[in-house]
């Protein structure tokens, strides 16, 4: 570890609940969003010895906040109160919101980048020393912090174990899941907070080692304009909420720093850029992967109980690449809580009540696209609406319609042959499966925006690195392009998606990039 | 499926006309205008008039039809919880979503769009499982992305409520055991 070149005052937490006042702060750094990347880069600058205030928009929560209802659980912790969606409502985006980001209510699966990842940003776009050797000291750093280790397989759910078997009985590639956890009590309500402190997410480990180390962290309060002053960031402008309601309280926050470290996550850190004017290109905002989502329910005679035991334990990557001109897609499990369950399902009236009274019974699998690798796929788009807010428009094109259907026969297949007695898509007009015999019906069924129900919990890119200032957001050191003391380290500088579960990537990407930040403020 | 045997000439009058109808949207009332308010709408209410309410809960109703051991929607208030996730949002998808339920109740819009004519509200019950089916697998877009709107916010109203859970066979969350 680097010596201190600077003495930290004591740290210190406030929320919007007790902030009544305006707040002036000259920091070294000014970090944005206190999620997987801004938590890690917090942390790490704190360790070095710089002054670093963290803003978070969401409000801070702690395990006794955590009742494991999804009442309250999605509107407090999740972006737009758990209803953030595409414009067209077709791709449901699960993002979160609070202190520890998305962090604080993901399913923990853990990985690290694919090398052929690595490889792919640079040969098509340019990414500079970014290779798995560079990686390899902050991945294991990480790892140890964040106690990733494999969730031995004995322990999975039913609800994961349909997976386990599906797969061997079909022959396809399986393996159980690494998961930032310790102590987990296999509750199953990773989605809503841990109500046991068990997952070692960002709220109870970088974001306390930051503030151990003097850093400053503002809960409720958004960061809404970075200004420049002869080119550099000189000046972030954040707003008070008030907790509960989110409203603005009247209370500002200004922050002088020397640097800004923008994290607010993919989606939210394009829209910061461009309501600061900061978009010197037309590239922020482009480019943004979202490994959209299909889901597959099926019956089961036996209880499944899918909304007890760790959410995702078991993973298939048999068609992670299915050749060129391909999308290729990996498969994971998820929780079966009533209200996530509900607004998935297909149809409604008494067919959708048919599922939902079996719901002791269901398993629910996910296929996850792997976009933004073909020639020309330029993803989803990021724009600002009239009032600000934040606009997410993807279109669905050819490729990844066909890669959603083969997805959807995969975890159909996966089901039927672990047993399923039924299986329905989550279509509006649910296809019934129940052999395979039915698996064309999946063939014949409208493959449409709207008509199938798709998800995200995977937000990327949309201040993608890359080599080329016309084609790219920041560097790849993750420096904005033309604004010199302002860096991006969250998933929105990816510059495809990932092909797993992205976590990890970001938390070392931050905690690499913390290293020549922090030694540049020095 | 209906949607898909209409002949081209009247699909795009409806496309059109319908499109029209959506953006305009008609001032957040007119949907509403002739809406018989359900007695059974408990306030306060936040954001919804009680018309509106009124609407949501005719779509429940729907949503959720009579099956034994599941409580009617009324009972577990599913208006007022759709009031609260609605007052949650931004002021513009507040007022969207508003719009977006006048429009759905609208005797207008009814019959450009279904040839329905009457409100949603006041119209039989299998008249109402054919606009909410004509909604959610229709050829226009808005419709669908509307009818999914309307879903998620009942649904997630409805079975977020621990009296739903007996008829789903969820036992909650564990208590005590894993906590420290
Ligand atoms: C339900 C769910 C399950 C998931 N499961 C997994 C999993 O099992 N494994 C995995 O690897 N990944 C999983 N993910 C994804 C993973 O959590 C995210 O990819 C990751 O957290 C993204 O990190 P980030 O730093 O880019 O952004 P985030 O972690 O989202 O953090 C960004 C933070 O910035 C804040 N912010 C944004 N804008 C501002 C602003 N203007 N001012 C102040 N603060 C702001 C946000 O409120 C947020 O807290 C899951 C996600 C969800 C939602």
């Amino acid at each position: 570890m680097a010596e201190s070149w600077r003495a930290n005052g004591p740290g210190r937490i406030l929320t919007g609940a007790e902030i009544s006042r305006d707040y002036e702060e000259r920091a070294d750094a000014c970090v944005i969003g206190s999620g997987a990347g801004g938590a890690t880069m917090a942390a790490r600058l704190a360790e070095m010895g710089a002054r670093v205030v963290l803003l978070e928009e969401g409000g801070l929560y702690t395990r006794d906040d955590f009742d494991m209802q999804e009442a309250t659980a999605y509107p407090r912790l999740y972006q737009e109160a758990g209803q953030r969606a595409t414009a067209d409502l077709a791709i449901a985006v699960l993002q979160g919101r609070c202190v520890g980001g998305g962090t604080t209510v993901n399913w923990t699966t853990s990985f690290r980048t694919p090398d052929r990842v690595l490889e792919h940003w640079r040969s098509a776009h340019g990414v500079e020393g970014l290779d798995p050797a560079t990686l390899a000291p902050h991945f294991d750093a990480v790892e140890q912090r964040l106690e990733i280790r494999e969730w031995p397989p004995a322990q999975a759910n039913a609800n994961n174990r349909v997976l386990w078997d599906g797969c061997g009985k079909l022959g396809w590639k399986r393996a159980p899941t690494r998961r930032n956890v310790s102590g987990c009590a296999n509750l199953g309500y990773c989605g809503m907070g841990c109500p046991i402190d068990a997952k070692r997410s960002m709220d109870v480990t970088y974001v306390p080692d930051a503030v151990k180390r003097g850093a400053h962290l503002y809960a409720n309060t958004r960061a809404v304009r970075i200004d420049l002053h002869r080119k550099r960031a000189s000046l972030v402008r954040a707003e008070v909420l008030e907790p509960g309601t989110d409203r603005p309280k009247g209370h500002t926050v200004l922050v002088k720093p020397k640097v800004v470290v923008l994290c607010g996550g993919a989606i939210n850190s394009p829209a910061l850029l461009l309501r600061s004017g900061l978009d010197f290109n037309g590239r922020i905002g482009r480019r943004t992967f979202l490994h959209p989502v299909v889901a597959s329910v099926a019956a089961f005679r036996q209880r499944i109980d899918g909304f007890y035991g760790a959410p995702q334990s078991i993973t298939s990557h048999q068609f992670a690449d299915r050749g060129p001109g391909k999308l290729g897609f990996f498969l994971e499990t998820a929780p079966v809580h009533p209200m996530l369950a509900a607004t998935s399902a297909g149809g409604f009236g008494a067919a959708h009540q048919e599922v939902m009274a079996r719901l002791g019974h269901v398993c629910a699998l996910i296929g996850i696209t792997i976009d933004g690798f073909l020639p020309g796929e330029e993803g989803g788009t990021v724009s600002l609406r009239k009032d600000g807010r934040a606009r997410l428009d993807y279109k669905l094109r050819p490729q990844h319609w066909e890669a959603l259907r083969e997805a959807n026969k995969a975890l159909a297949r996966i089901q039927l042959a672990a047993g399923a007695d039924t299986v329905w898509s989550l279509h509006e007009d649910p296809v019934v499966l129940r052999g395979e015999a039915d698996l064309a019906k999946l063939d014949r069924a409208p493959w449409r925006p709207v008509r199938v129900a798709l998800f995200t919990a995977h937000q990327m890119g949309g201040c993608a690195m890359g080599k080329d200032p016309d084609k790219s957001v920041v560097s790849s050191k993750l420096r904005h392009h033309q604004v010199d003391n302002l860096f991006v380290a969250d998933g929105s500088v990816f510059p495809t998606s990932l092909g797993v579960n992205p976590q990890e990537t970001i938390f070392a990407l931050a905690h690499w990039a913390a290293g020549h930040i922090g030694h540049n403020l020095r | 499926m209906p949607g898909e045997l209409e002949s081209r000439r009247s699909f795009i009058r409806k496309g059109i006309v319908g499109t029209a109808l959506l953006v305009a949207g008609g001032g957040v009332w007119v949907g509403t205008r002739r809406t018989r308010p359900d007695p059974a709408i408990r306030g306060p209410l936040q954001v919804l008039t009680p018309e509106e309410a009124t609407v949501i809960l005719a779509v429940a109703d729907r949503l959720v039809p009579p099956r034994r051991g599941f409580p009617r929607p009324v009972e577990v208030e599913v208006p007022r919880k759709v009031d609260a996730i609605v007052a949650m949002a931004q002021p513009a998808v507040r007022h969207e979503l508003r719009q977006l339920i006048g429009l759905f109740e609208s005797s207008l819009a009814g019959l450009v769009l279904d040839g329905l004519p009457g409100t949603f509200s006041g119209a039989s019950p299998e008249a109402q499982d054919r606009r909410l089916r004509d909604w959610a697998t229709s050829r226009i877009e808005v419709r669908r992305t509307g009818f999914r709107a309307l879903k998620k916010l009942v649904y997630a109203a409805y079975y977020a409520s621990p009296e739903t859970w007996p008829a789903v066979g969820y036992p909650g969350p564990p208590t005590g055991g894993g906590r420290r």
